[in-house]
């Protein structure tokens, strides 16, 4: 015992005197201490959320055991260094015999030395606590993002996953030394280790693996997030994360692997001399120096004397055939020197295993997959297989600069004729050998996963590009900065070190930097769309990486000049030294490289910013808030109102310009004179004409603040109307920093109304509405929307504040070999010009929500007619696809019907004669309902693959959603309050999900409420401001859609679809195509308050009103023999109701209410669409009133139940669902004898 | 073609003064270099090999400056480091080829031959398809001979070859060192008198960075013969002998010290005269002062 003390002693001792263990420390503390200053606001500019953000508090319990363990992560080689070192250090310096051959026992010796290691690695992440409490009190914090101090909230990270993560990451490192006896192992580790975290996460994205992701994750940090995911606002301030559930069943197998891992290397150590190592294999890492001499076996002759004058003659070459064979010859033996190495063959064979995984789950959504295009197969594997491509760059670029070093060989080297320029060259090229070998094999992966998935179309071409075109040229120049690093640094492992800091750096510092000329290897950006290829973006790639190739080429003669040659390592003999290397071929490269790098550089700032404009993201928020103190006061200056558009665009599909041509005739509705017009038009648009008609002047021309006033020379009398006619020009020029607009596009535009109308009057939507920001602008507080309540709310629509029902004609012209689409019916079609011009009007007035879309499609045709007994004439049905898409083509027609047919006989008629779904490249991914038009991303649907029944057919639902959109939006719109996305939002999820419980049935809606109840969840949990009830939501997405799913289909279940269905109507049929006054999200609850009957009005307050929460949970189901072969289920259950306010924190409220009971018999194992093979076969389904409490709920049955519980459909919100039911505990066969011996027992 | 090397001095950062104005010329023909550990051998070796800068001074090897022009040295350079290691997982015959063309022998067929005699010379005939992680310490230093070798160099350094070799492979090793010098200045750095000797043409002695003594070998013992005395003394006396007499080395021999003293004369009774050998050139030098060097 005392030799174990005195060895943690001893080690303590070593290390705390060693200048690395503070270098470490001091690395987590300046890490921790800046990602708390950015959480707390100290960079105006940033907004990055690791556990913190919005109203949750940088120091709150939740966001700091969110931060910490992440960064002690990120240290893990560190973490790689320090337990690697605890007994590599004996064998690096030749003192293990030494050791080894002291009287101390093995346990004394390896527990001594663990238990220091662990020590060592505690005092160093403690750096991480220090660093973000001292940012927490530092002058840069901001207050209203901190919380008071709080001990435990810094302990706890620690406890829970700090502490645990050290005792396994330490006995691993330590382990991977106790068996190898090397230090390689543990730098590859640490990565690995990082990697098979990323693993983890990928492969179990989907809801129903959250439990076991959370379970497999080493780290603890799923287990963590699972276990918090639908914490609140105020739980995550507030509450310390327990180590219960998921967590603690985490750390437990964690900490048991940690041990059996120290307990194998216990018995492996050798505790022997290394020379006779029998387990260790000769290997690359450990050099055969003279010193570790192995016996020399071979007794030899007496050598005759050597004639040197014997041997033949050589000519030596230094010209440039010789120095092309020198390079190929290290090129060569490089190139083999990194695809023969051990490591390399594990981490290929590791990434190539993960990508597998990750290939199978390319583009998930809802659970279901799509068909495996080229695009997304490159996508997975760059995305995957790139993280292996980066650590294998990472660390054999270290190990070719260190290749002769290592092995003690340089010296021999150093004194051959070669030049440092070929060697470097030579290495350099070697690694991007492997690279695009790597890549070779990536692409052979994804054809293969293709075929595996039964998809043919193979595109090579386009693989080719992409991965060669692309991805290889960012790898390269990944590996040139390695280099470069590894060669200047002069420290192996500090170079690795510095590498990874780099890579995870990279992505950090561009959230500081807005200038990309300043970021190594950034771009404009590169998205491959099918229907659009490449489109805007492979130019500017290329100009942009031809400037980081030039760059590379600096820092690859940077490497050259100071490549370490013979013993000069100080500092002042390598600058020396450099200065001498630099003439000749090293300098002539350098030069040309400038002169590249300068001129591509001018270019690329000529383009993004002279050409284009490129603000950051602060100027862009400060002109917002000058535009909103400049010219709010305009807000309620009288204006006209747009009453009919008329519009003329050409579009340039290849040069991705359009020329927009129209009038608008505005009618001052006001009882007062106007005499100005306020226009907001968007600065990249070119005001090429702008009139009215009669004399005007501009008296305010403010472009960058999106501001212009008109002052008319007479004004325009209330009723009056005049024309305003303009032409404006949308010009690509260049490229920006950021190419964002691909509206119109070589094929596929899709360019909204948004993006090029004149807006009339002052649009408060441009003013900001983050709190933050509003803050740093010093602007007041400003509610994200006003209430429904509020009568100004009414006068105009949430869509568009300047128009209300507006007559619609356009004419639009694009290439000749395009189809060009907008609202309207097709009038006329020709060409002229070399061009093709489409001419579409409206028949009625619309809403001014509208696009243009043109590509070269392929169309699908047929027709809707409305069964018999309903009005309303046959509708066209359409589907404007990209050709190679046409997977789902059917099935969405076969919605677009399904839809009709309900919507039409539960709503009322379909106000147009034509519907078409217009496809556009995955520059978005959404789909959107306009005036009988639905533009939809190639990305939601189109490529989807839904094969057995039991998969969710999304592209059917977002067909339904978007026709409803027909109804819901284009029928009757609300006003310009909160709650008015329930108008059209909520309702076309509950009318989609009439038409898709019609069609799949209702045993298949379970699973699509539970990804929604998923979505409520996390996003009230991620919630920046406030969360409110579903009939006062801010445009709040997770409310409009997921809440509005659960709250309408559980009330369609209370009071019946008829009831519903006709409360909707009902509504409807009152507000249709009216307005102003628009109606609000009230007149809807009023309407199905009124159809629902007293004893149930109390779930118009929990559901509408108010933000309500179930905890509803079945402790335990007996079944015990009921007379008649019938069954006794006894449901034991708790129940509670809770009332949450905006922040989340929560209110017990008595309840006393209906809830769904279950008894289900169990699934048959052939897949039925009619069941739910999650749930089982309903013996019993109905609602009973169940209180607040633990109470019994007894039920008869026919047939022999399985499992049993409330609300097993998950039909209200409760955050714990797996507990609604419970499997039944038989005591059918008990029954018997208590009944046949009551006497005895009296 | 001589090397001459012109007031070279080298101070370490940590402040060790490797080498202190050190001139010496050296011509075609074997040149120990003789020192003990520490002296500064193996950093005037690697200066000569261009990898250490010096802090002054200069070198030449005929026309060539060495300092200035280290790659036009390394074309004709052929250096056996004092320590060294090789790839351990390639073969003896793949590594010895890429030497071959680091070394600018570029043509295949030249290789080819080259490689072939270097390890027929070189006695690794059996052994070139082995990896190199096998090969002993000896084998090892002769592989290091093959590369030094490649191109036929003009300048031979060899650091410290025998430090680590067994007597029998330290025989078969300078064996093999023994003809390097026909056409070549061939410098062996060693703290061994033996190698010396029993090699070299010309020597040095070099001491704390600097140069006790340059000569030929011959000469330097004929200078000393008859000039050597040797006396068996107690333990205890050797201090007085120490002191009166210019003792050059001491040795244990049956239980006395055996005492060797540099006089032109007989010192004192007892003495008897003695061989001279190179050895005690050795020690003799390192004995003066720097100052009477």
């Amino acid at each position: 015992m005392s030799a174990y003390r005195a060895i943690v002693a001893w080690e303590l001792r070593f290390y705390l005197r060693r200048i690395s263990t503070w270098v470490y420390f001091a690395i987590f503390l300046s890490i921790a201490f800046f990602f708390m200053l950015v959480m707390a606001g100290a960079w105006a500019d940033v907004n990055l959320a690791l556990g913190g953000g919005g109203k949750v508090m940088a120091n709150a319990p939740y966001a700091l055991t969110a931060l910490m363990p992440v960064i002690a992560l990120l240290g893990v080689s560190i973490t790689a260094a320090l337990a690697g070192n605890a007994l590599y250090k004996d064998y690096d310096v030749h003192i293990d015999p030494l050791f080894y051959t002291t009287p101390v026992s093995k346990t004394a010796f390896l527990g001594g030395r663990f238990t220091a290691t662990v020590i060592v690695n505690v005092i160093v992440t403690s750096g991480i606590a220090i660093g973000a409490f001292a940012a927490t009190i530092s002058p840069w914090a901001h207050a209203d993002k901190l919380a008071p101090f709080r001990f435990m909230a810094y302990a706890q990270p620690y406890v829970e996953l700090i502490l645990p993560n050290l005792l396994l990451t330490c006995a691993i490192f330590f382990a991977l030394v106790a068996f190898t006896r090397q230090m390689l192992p543990n730098y590859v580790g640490g990565a690995v280790l990082l990697i098979g975290y990323l693993l983890a996460g990928t492969i179990f994205t989907d809801i129903d693996n959250k439990e076991l992701a959370g379970l497999v994750d080493p780290f603890g940090l799923r287990a963590q997030s699972a276990l918090t995911q639908y914490w609140s606002i105020a739980e995550k301030n507030h509450r310390l994360v327990p180590l219960a559930g998921v967590l603690l069943e985490n750390r437990l197998i964690w900490l048991g692997v940690a041990a059996a891992i120290f307990a194998a290397a216990f018995i492996r150590f050798q505790f022997s001399h290394s020379a006779n190592e029998p387990l260790r294999p000769p290997s690359e890492e450990s050099p055969a120096t003279g010193l570790t001499e192995a016996p020399d076996a071979e007794i030899e002759p007496l050598v005759a004397p050597l004639r040197v004058t014997a041997l033949p003659a050589t000519t030596q070459r230094f010209d440039a055939v010789g120095r092309w064979v020198q390079f190929r010859s290290v090129f060569s033996r490089s190139f083999w020197r990194i695809v023969r190495s051990r490591h390399f063959g594990v981490i290929v064979a590791a990434g190539l295993l993960y990508l597998v995984v990750a290939a199978r789950a390319t583009g998930k959504l809802f659970g279901t997959t799509t068909w495996p295009v080229t695009y997304e197969m490159e996508g997975v594997l760059t995305g995957s297989f790139g993280i292996f491509i980066l650590v294998i760059i990472a660390f054999y670029a270290g190990e070719l600069v260190w290749a002769e070093r290592d092995v003690h060989m340089n010296q021999l080297y150093d004194a051959t004729p070669i030049s440092n320029g070929i060697t470097l060259a030579a290495k350099f090229c070697a690694m991007a050998l492997v690279i695009l070998a790597l890549l070779g094999l990536t692409m052979v992966a994804g054809i293969l996963t293709q075929i595996a998935r039964g998809y043919y179309r193979f595109e090579i071409p386009l693989y080719i590009e992409s991965l060669l075109g692309f991805r290889y040229i960012d790898f390269v120049l990944i590996a040139a900065f390695a280099f470069a690093l590894h060669v200047v640094v002069n420290h192996k492992y500090l170079g690795h070190l510095l590498v990874i800091v780099f890579f995870i750096g990279n992505g950090l510092i561009s959230s500081f930097f807005d200038q990309k000329l300043f970021f190594y290897g950034d771009d404009s950006g590169s998205t491959y769309s099918d229907m659009n290829g490449w489109g805007p973006y492979a130019w500017p790639y290329f100009w942009w990486k031809l400037y980081w190739s030039a760059f590379a080429g600096l820092l690859l003669v940077l490497a050259a000049v100071y490549w370490v040659r013979g013993e000069e390592d100080g500092w002042g003999a390598r600058a020396r030294l450099a200065r001498r290397r630099f003439h000749g071929a090293l300098r002539r490269v350098a030069a040309g490289s400038a002169v590249v790098w300068a001129g591509t550089g001018a270019f690329i700032y000529y383009n993004t910013n002279i050409l284009n404009i490129d603000r950051s993201h602060s100027e862009e928020r400060h002109l917002r808030a000058e535009r909103e103190r400049r010219y709010k006061r305009f807000q309620n200056v009288p204006q006209p109102r747009i009453t009919s558009i008329t519009v003329a665009v050409d579009l340039y599909p290849s040069t991705g310009d359009a020329v927009i041509n129209g009038d608008y005739v505005l009618r001052n509705e006001t009882a007062s004179p106007v005499d100005s017009i306020h226009l907001g038009i968007d600065e990249d648009l070119e005001i090429r004409k702008l009139d009215f008609g009669r004399p005007a002047v501009r008296v305010v021309d403010d472009r960058p603040r999106n501001y212009l006033i008109y002052r008319l020379g007479a004004p325009l009398a209330p009723g009056d109307s005049i024309v305003m006619r303009f032409s404006l020009g949308r010009i690509r020029r260049g490229f920006p920093s950021e190419i964002r607009d691909v509206s119109v596009a070589g094929t596929g535009t899709f360019l909204e109304n948004a993006a090029f109308m004149p807006r009339i009057g002052y649009d408060a939507r441009l003013e900001l509405t983050d709190e933050d920001d509003r803050k740093k602008e010093h602007l007041p507080s400003r509610p994200r929307m006003r209430p429904p309540t509020d009568s100004a709310t009414w006068r105009t629509n949430y869509v568009s504040p300047d128009a209300d029902w507006v007559h619609y004609d356009a004419t639009v012209s694009t290439d000749p070999d395009q189809l060009a689409i907008t609202s309207g019916y097709l009038q006329r079609e020709w060409t002229a010009n070399g061009r093709r011009y489409f001419h579409y009007t409206m028949d009625a007035p619309i809403i001014d929500l509208w696009a243009f879309q043109s590509a070269r499609y392929a169309v699908a045709k047929d027709t809707w007619t409305p069964p018999a007994g309903q009005t309303g004439g046959p509708v066209a049905l359409e589907i404007d696809y990209h050709p190679a898409h046409a997977y789902n083509v059917k099935r969405m027609l076969d919605a677009m019907k399904k839809a009709l047919d309900y919507y039409t006989a539960n709503f009322g008629p379909y106000q147009f004669h034509q519907l078409r779904i217009v496809e556009f490249p995955r520059y978005a991914s959404f789909a959107q309902s306009l005036p009988n038009e639905i533009p939809f991303s190639e990305s939601i649907g189109f490529i989807a693959r839904v094969e057995s029944p039991n998969d969710l057919d999304y592209p059917f639902y977002v067909t339904a959603h978007e026709v409803a959109h027909q109804w819901w939006a284009h029928q009757v719109v609300g006003a310009d309050a909160q709650g008015s996305t329930m108008l059209s939002e909520t309702l076309a999820q509950y009318s989609a999900l009439m038409v898709m419980e019609k069609e799949f049935g209702p045993a298949n809606m379970r699973k699509f409420l539970e990804y929604e109840l998923n979505s409520y969840l996390v996003g009230r949990s991620t919630e920046r401001q406030r969360e409110m009830p579903l009939e006062l939501g801010e445009n709040q997405p997770y409310i409009h859609y997921n809440k509005g799913s659960l709250v309408t289909y559980a009330m369609r279940d209370y009071i019946g679809e008829d009831r519903m269905n006709a409360a909707i109507r009902g509504f409807l049929n009152a507000y249709k195509f009216k307005g102003p006054p628009y109606p609000t999200s009230l007149d809807l609850v009023d309407s199905i308050r009124a159809a629902t009957p007293d004893s149930l009005k109390y779930l118009i307050g929990d559901m509408f009103e108010h933000i309500t929460l179930y905890e509803l949970k079945t402790d335990s189901a007996v079944v015990n023999a009921a007379p008649g072969g019938r069954y006794a289920v006894d449901v034991y259950v708790t129940a509670k109701k809770l009332r949450a306010d905006s922040l989340g924190a929560e209110t017990e409220v008595p309840m006393n209410d209906l809830v769904d009971v279950g008894v289900f018999a169990k699934a048959p194992t052939k897949p039925d669409p009619r069941i739910d093979p999650e749930v089982g076969v309903p013996l019993y389904l109905a609602k009973q009133r169940v209180h607040s409490g633990a109470q019994k709920i007894s039920v008869i049955v026919d047939q022999r139940p399985y499992r049993a519980g409330i609300d097993p459909l998950h039909k209200l919100i409760d955050r714990i669902t797996f507990d609604n039911t419970t499997g039944v505990r038989d005591r059918t066969a008990f029954v018997p004898r208590p009944a046949a011996r009551p006497a005895t027992r009296r | 073609m001589d090397l001459r090397i012109e007031h070279l001095s080298k101070t370490y950062e940590n402040g060790t003064r490797a080498l202190h104005d050190v001139s010496l010329t050296i011509p075609p023909g074997m040149f120990g270099l003789l020192g003990p550990n520490g002296a500064g051998k193996s950093t005037l070796m690697r200066i000569l090999a261009t990898l250490q800068e010096p802090d002054s001074g200069a070198a030449h090897l005929g026309e060539i400056d060495v300092l200035r022009d280290p790659s036009a040295v390394r074309r004709t350079l052929g250096y056996l480091p004092q320590e060294f290691g090789l790839y351990p997982k390639v073969t003896a015959e793949d590594l010895l080829d890429h030497f071959a063309v680091l070394k600018g022998i570029v043509d295949a067929r030249e290789r080819k031959q080259i490689v072939n005699a270097l390890f027929e010379q070189t006695n690794l005939e059996s052994a070139r398809g082995k990896q190199l992680g096998s090969y002993s310490g000896g084998m090892r230093q002769r592989f290091g001979i093959a590369v030094a070798l490649l191109g036929r160099p003009r300048l031979i350094i060899v650091d410290e070859p025998t430090a680590g070799l067994d007597p029998a492979e330290r025989v078969r090793f300078l064996n093999l060192l023994s003809e390097l010098g026909e056409n070549a200045v061939v410098i062996l750095s060693t703290h061994i008198v033996d190698d010396v000797s029993d090699l070299c043409s010309h020597m040095a002695i070099i001491d704390k960075g600097e140069i006790r003594l340059e000569a030929e070998p011959a000469t330097a013992i004929d200078d000393l013969r008859g000039k050597i005395w040797v006396r068996a003394v107690e333990r205890a006396e050797l201090a007085d002998y120490q002191r009166d007499h210019a003792v050059i080395s001491t040795k244990l021999s049956a239980g006395k010290t055996l005492v060797r003293v540099f006089a032109e004369t007989q010192p004192a009774d007892g003495f008897a005269p003695a061989e001279a050998h190179l050895e005690d050139v050795y020690f003799a030098a390192l004995r003066r002062q720097p100052a009477a060097a």
